[in-house]
């Protein structure tokens, strides 16, 4: 299992858009993908977008991912590059 | 099933009656959604499924149609909408629930979605908040996928049917089947409340404020429901139901043959005519009001087919349907009916016509209709329409200003001045009444009372405004007196003023249902009264036996006092004094409570 801590960056936060597109790609990976907010202990699916807009993270929010399955690295890159890339948002 | 013990609750009797029958659980929403009890949990899964994958087909054809339309961008929140269909955390609930209960999906659906829903609702942050509007409409989507027309197959349920629920909208009543519910249980509401006053028109036994009821009933469950005495009985024993089972079947009786009437005039004991009138809001009251006499409709309050209505503003048809049917059916009485009065809350999605804060001095009534003028038109229409079929009033409710009664009879004009020239259909004039019930417009009556055909004291909300009391507010419901003597100084001044300038006036509250009440306001020279039909036999019986020069004496002295309890205690004296039966029960109904009641 990989841990992969990283920061909402963009304007909006983990809003609807963006939610989705998370949800989307993690749906790609056989991996189990959990996510916490860095400032609680509820774990949520992250193939969940219930799941996902409750944890109401908005600009500024530190999430923690806890990923575990074959592929979880590659999933660890992939999401990184999703929130680095402010999920293509404000380029 | 096995046999379960039984179990006692108490309420209030909103409308009397006894009955046994079997529960019906129901949902709280907008939506009739009953709790049924599926035999092959496999089945009904599939069912669920099935209504999943129909809805994301859908879902996915108007994402299309609107990436074409408005651009990819906005179509997005539908790709979200289709990720909350296919949502596991969700989904894995609604099957859950299906399959530990036996229930049926619409129901698991039901329940599934409010528990997200409630969970979004608490969350702080005002984007992720609203996201609960999200989840309910895929819920919406999958739930009319589910059952098709959602129209409940009422055909495969028993006869005697007792509908259970949290609470319960009061435009379920028009989609439900009357020859098998015979009762209602809920566990809020009381007698003031807008059900109470529908139940009481159609007859239905009900109990309200039913505490923890719920938790402890099952659809198919057997229960007594005594009206008369607030009480239900779940599961009774055999021994409880040989008890009652002279008031159970004289009840029956009384439903079968209490509404024939012999007359169909109203005088008092010396002549003078009475006319009354029968106030309904459903299609199935109508049967009710022609089986009491009543001579025509005094009040039709049409917002109910808004409120049955997905979109909140029905088509022209629709309600063309509805005012026509009415028209020919009361021939040759007249039927009035009274214009949308619903708070915008009540109909509108639209955020600029949402005002929640205090809505009932809000964007309501004539003032809603004016700011919507496309459905105001639309109503208007269709009510001149149906004209042709029989004889129509039209009434403008929550009327403050004359401007707004010189506004309301424009519109009429232009609709039916186009209407002559475009169909070529010469519409006679049909008489513009007013709602008397803001305070404003009994102090400005005489201007008021020019503008406009005849007048309607719609005394709930008159009582209302005057006494600043909401009456759905149980801290204050106590002060929500009928009796208050500023509210008999308003209806006096009402009464005088008409009759000075020869306008007709008609009671359109529930208070002239009560016998008391009604012989103030024939003292008091009100000669039209209009109500619940059920009620319309009782009236006419004390108003046979009355002579009009003592309700004149008794409302003359009624005005005299200074408290409501020193006129409840002398009306109901003298009036008891000149009727012969015992009315204690609307005696009470209309005493002054204390603080503590109700609660």
């Amino acid at each position: 299992m990989i841990r992969q801590s990283v920061l909402v960056t963009n304007k909006l936060g983990l809003h609807a858009r963006a939610a989705a597109k998370l949800v989307r790609l993690t749906s790609r990976f056989s991996s189990d993908i959990y996510i916490s907010r860095a400032d609680a202990n509820q774990q949520i699916d992250s193939k969940s977008i219930l799941g996902i807009l409750m944890l109401a993270a908005s600009k500024g929010t530190r999430l923690v991912f806890s990923i575990e399955g074959e592929d979880e690295v590659e999933a660890g890159d992939s999401i990184c590059r999703l929130f680095e890339s402010k999920f293509g948002e404000e380029n | 099933m096995a046999s379960k013990p039984e179990k006692i609750f108490w309420g209030s009797g909103v409308s009397p009656g006894i009955v046994l029958g079997q529960v019906l659980k129901m949902d709280s929403h907008r939506r009739l959604i009953l709790k049924l009890h599926i035999e092959n949990a496999a089945e009904e899964e599939r069912r669920f499924l099935k209504a999943i994958e129909v809805s994301k087909e859908q879902l996915e054809t108007l994402k299309s149609r609107m990436e074409e339309k408005v651009g990819r961008e906005h179509a997005i929140i539908l790709d979200a909408h289709l990720l909350i269909l296919e949502d596991r955390a969700m989904n894995s609930e609604i099957l859950e629930i299906i399959r530990r209960q036996n229930a049926n999906a619409e129901w698991a659906v039901m329940q599934a979605t409010e528990v997200f829903v409630n969970a979004y609702k608490s969350l702080e942050d005002e984007y992720f908040r609203e996201r609960h509007s999200d989840i309910e409409h895929v819920a919406e989507r999958i739930l009319q996928n589910l059952s098709g027309d959602h129209r409940i197959n009422w055909g495969h349920l028993p006869e005697n049917l007792i509908i259970t629920s949290r609470d319960f909208n009061p435009s379920n009543f028009a989609t439900m089947d009357f020859k098998k519910v015979r009762g209602l249980v809920l566990e809020s509401g009381g007698r003031t409340s807008h059900t109470a006053i529908v139940s009481r028109g159609l007859r239905l036994p009900a109990v309200m404020g039913v505490r923890d009821f719920l938790p402890d009933v099952e659809t198919g469950d057997t229960v007594l429901l005594d009206a008369d005495n607030g009480q239900v009985i779940v599961n009774p024993t055999p021994g409880r139901i040989e008890e009652v089972r002279g008031r159970i079947e004289a009840f029956g009786a009384t439903m079968d043959t209490s509404v024939a009437q012999s007359g169909w005039r109203t005088a008092t004991k010396d002549g003078t005519p009475i006319s009354l009138r029968a106030n309904t809001e459903l299609p199935h009251e109508l049967t009710a009001a022609t089986a009491s006499g009543a001579e025509g409709i005094g009040l039709f309050r049409s917002e109910f087919i808004f409120f049955g209505h997905p979109e909140g503003f029905p088509e022209m048809e629709d309600q063309l349907a509805v005012y026509g049917m009415l028209a020919r059916e009361m021939r040759p009485h007249t039927v009035a009916i009274r214009t949308l009065d619903a708070g915008s809350e009540r109909i509108s999605r639209s955020p600029d016509l949402m005002n929640p804060e205090n809505p009932s001095m809000g964007l309501r009534g004539i003032r809603l209709s004016l700011n919507a003028k496309e459905a105001f038109r639309t109503q208007i229409e269709a009510i001149l329409r149906a004209s042709c079929e029989g004889k129509i009033e039209i009434v403008f409710p929550m009327i403050s200003t004359v401007e707004e009664v010189w506004q309301g009879r424009e519109l009429i004009d232009l609709v039916r001045s186009k209407l002559l020239k475009t169909e070529d259909l010469a519409i006679a004039d049909i008489p513009v009444g007013a709602m008397i019930e803001i305070p404003a417009a009994v102090l400005s009556l005489e201007a008021l009372a020019k503008e406009v055909d005849f007048l309607c004291v719609g005394t709930n909300d008159l009582i209302q405004y005057v006494l600043a009391v909401d009456r759905g507010n149980p801290n204050v419901a106590y002060l929500f007196r009928p009796l208050h003597p500023a509210v008999l100084q308003c209806l006096s001044r009402i009464s005088e003023v008409a009759q000075k300038l020869q306008k007709p006036v008609r009671i359109c509250g529930e208070i002239s249902s009560n016998p008391f009440f009604a012989v103030l306001l024939l003292g008091m020279g009100f000669t039209q009264l209009s109500m619940t039909p059920i009620s319309i036999p009782t009236v006419r019986r004390v108003i046979q036996a009355l002579p009009m020069e003592a309700a004149r004496q008794i409302a003359r002295k009624a005005l005299t006092f200074v408290t409501t309890h020193d006129v409840h205690q002398y009306l109901t004296r003298a009036v008891s004094e000149l009727i012969p039966w015992d009315l204690k029960s609307y005696a009470n109904e209309i005493a002054v409570t204390s603080p503590s009641n109700g609660h």
